[in-house]
């Protein structure tokens, strides 16, 4: 829809509230009568503007009989679903804030995942981080070791049966993604820092996936 | 588009102006149109400070009833409308209508929010657009869990707990003393904002720093500022990280790396890394500089 949203505050100007109420109070009477009509439900509607000492309605001729309908209500049943303004305007924003919680929440998700990994590969380190990326880094990697552990178990628990088992990490020979070449490369000065790693990889029998259960 | 996406639903369609057939149907439309309803009379009463009430039966036979200033004097009023003592003033007196007056408020706070909520969605679709398109076999990692192989999630699990510690040793640094159960909104917008535990995004960030909850990340009532960075407000040294500072655990996606340093000049395949230097933001409370 073209002209979004428009500023929900009170309308100074006195020609354009006019106007907008106006057009505003016959889209409403219209809505009410579609929903009406619609679900085949009673609806009523009544408004006191400040141009009409008279209030106008919903539907024009009949209201009186969703009135009486309205009156013969238990008091209960009437304050269930009663709304104020305030009350309803709350409502609206409880549920726009968990929905912003929730992207929100995703997001940061998202972001630590892609710090994590930027770490891994040393693009970043931690210690160039501020306590927000800290702690939430933190959260993220304790999920993903959970989850990263749990894949571990049934790869493992699978493997047992299968005959294309997958080559354990520590024997040097890894997957088809990594080039042996690079291996023994010296053009980068990460040569040193493989040969010490590929003494501290574990072998995987001595991996143990109870250290992961930690909380 | 290939047509990956499936439609989730029918979209707009002409709808006969008669009772629904489908019973299924005819519940989700009451559903979504009486929402509707109340919202169009809430804005009527922003805008134009009208009074008004609103009533609507559920097919069930539930009421759902909105009022401004409240359903039952609006239906009062109604009914007495041919009472004696009438109104002395031809026109209606409006609402309370003013700018500061709490439905104000809870207006400007909704709309702040609303606004917020879309500038989050659009970041959640991008950064989903920008992983779809960085996912392949070299990038292994970026797979989700149950793609990866076994040798690959061993050796990213090494590398992870190694991690792991890491992030603890520094976190330490920081926080000395165990966390507040509650977390401090230092905002300037006022104390309706406060209660409502929203956190204003152009909140000061030295401000942010001093308020953490570290058993609360998530937390319902917060939710961290959308910043430019890729990450945090901390920039970095751009893509160089010197050895003492390193991980050193991720040897397979290193080598691949170093590999493809050599084939793209421009590493910036995720991120606009900027190579700023260490910001001021940076910290090193042992006196050991990164040097370059």
């Amino acid at each position: 829809m073209a002209r979004n949203r428009a500023k929900m505050t009170f309308l100074e100007n006195n020609t354009s509230r006019k106007a907008t109420f106006r057009k505003r109070k016959e889209g409403l009477m219209k809505k009410a009568s579609e929903l009406s009509i619609l679900c085949g439900v009673a609806v009523a509607v009544i408004i006191e503007g400040e141009y009409s000492s008279v209030p106008e309605v919903f539907p024009r001729e009949d209201v009186g009989s969703v009135i009486d309908k309205w009156d013969k209500l238990s008091q209960a049943d009437k304050d269930k679903k009663m709304v104020n303004h305030e009350k309803y305007l709350k409502q609206r924003i409880e549920k726009a804030k968990e929905k912003l919680n929730k992207v929100n929440k995703e997001n940061r998700e998202m972001e630590m995942k892609e710090l994590m990994f930027d770490c891994l590969r040393n693009k970043t380190a931690p210690c160039f981080l501020g306590p927000n990326e800290l702690r939430d880094l933190g959260v993220f990697i304790d999920q993903y070791i959970k989850i990263l552990s749990r894949r571990i178990e049934t790869l493992t628990n699978n493997q047992g049966s299968s005959s294309t088992s997958v080559v354990p990490a520590a024997a040097g020979t890894t997957s088809v993604a990594m080039p042996t070449a690079a291996m023994g490369s010296s053009s980068t000065g990460f040569n040193n820092m493989i040969e010490e790693n590929m003494n501290e990889i574990p072998n995987v029998k001595d991996f143990d996936l109870n250290r992961c259960s930690e909380e | 588009m290939e047509g990956n996406m499936e439609k989730k639903s029918r979209g707009r369609q002409r709808i006969k102006m008669a009772k629904m057939e489908n019973k299924s149907n005819l519940q989700v439309t009451f559903s979504k149109r009486r929402s509707g309803l109340f919202k169009k009379a809430s804005e009527l009463n922003t805008l134009c400070g009208a009074d008004i009430a609103v009533i609507v039966f559920s097919p069930g036979g539930k009421v759902y009833s909105f009022g401004h200033p409240n359903v039952e004097i609006m239906v009062n009023r109604f009914k007495h409308i041919n009472q004696p003592f009438p109104n002395p003033t031809n026109n209606m007196p409006l609402s309370e209508v003013q700018p500061h007056t709490p439905i104000q408020q809870m207006n400007d706070f909704l709309t702040q929010v609303m606004d917020d909520l879309e500038t989050s969605k659009k970041k959640n679709e991008e950064s989903k657009k920008k992983r779809k398109n960085s996912k392949g076999p070299e990038n292994w990692w970026e797979n989700p869990v149950e793609e990866i192989d076994l040798a690959h999630a061993q050796e990213l699990l090494v590398g992870v707990e190694n991690a792991k510690k890491v992030v603890a040793d520094e976190t330490s640094n920081f926080f000395q003393v165990f966390p507040h159960p509650n977390f401090c909104v230092g905002s300037s917008s006022g104390a309706f904002f406060r209660e409502c535990g929203y956190i204003n995004p152009n909140l000061d960030q030295s401000e942010q720093r001093r308020m953490f909850n570290v058993n609360t990340c998530y937390n319902q009532n917060m939710y961290p500022p959308i910043y430019q960075l890729p990450y945090g407000n901390n920039s970095y040294a751009g893509g160089y990280v010197p050895d003492q500072y390193n991980l050193n655990c991720m040897r397979a996606i290193n080598q691949y790396q170093n590999q493809n340093q050599n084939q793209n000049q421009n590493q910036n395949q995720n991120l606009g890394f900027r190579d700023e230097g260490i910001s001021e933001n940076e910290r090193h409370q042992d006196g050991h500089p990164p040097y370059f």
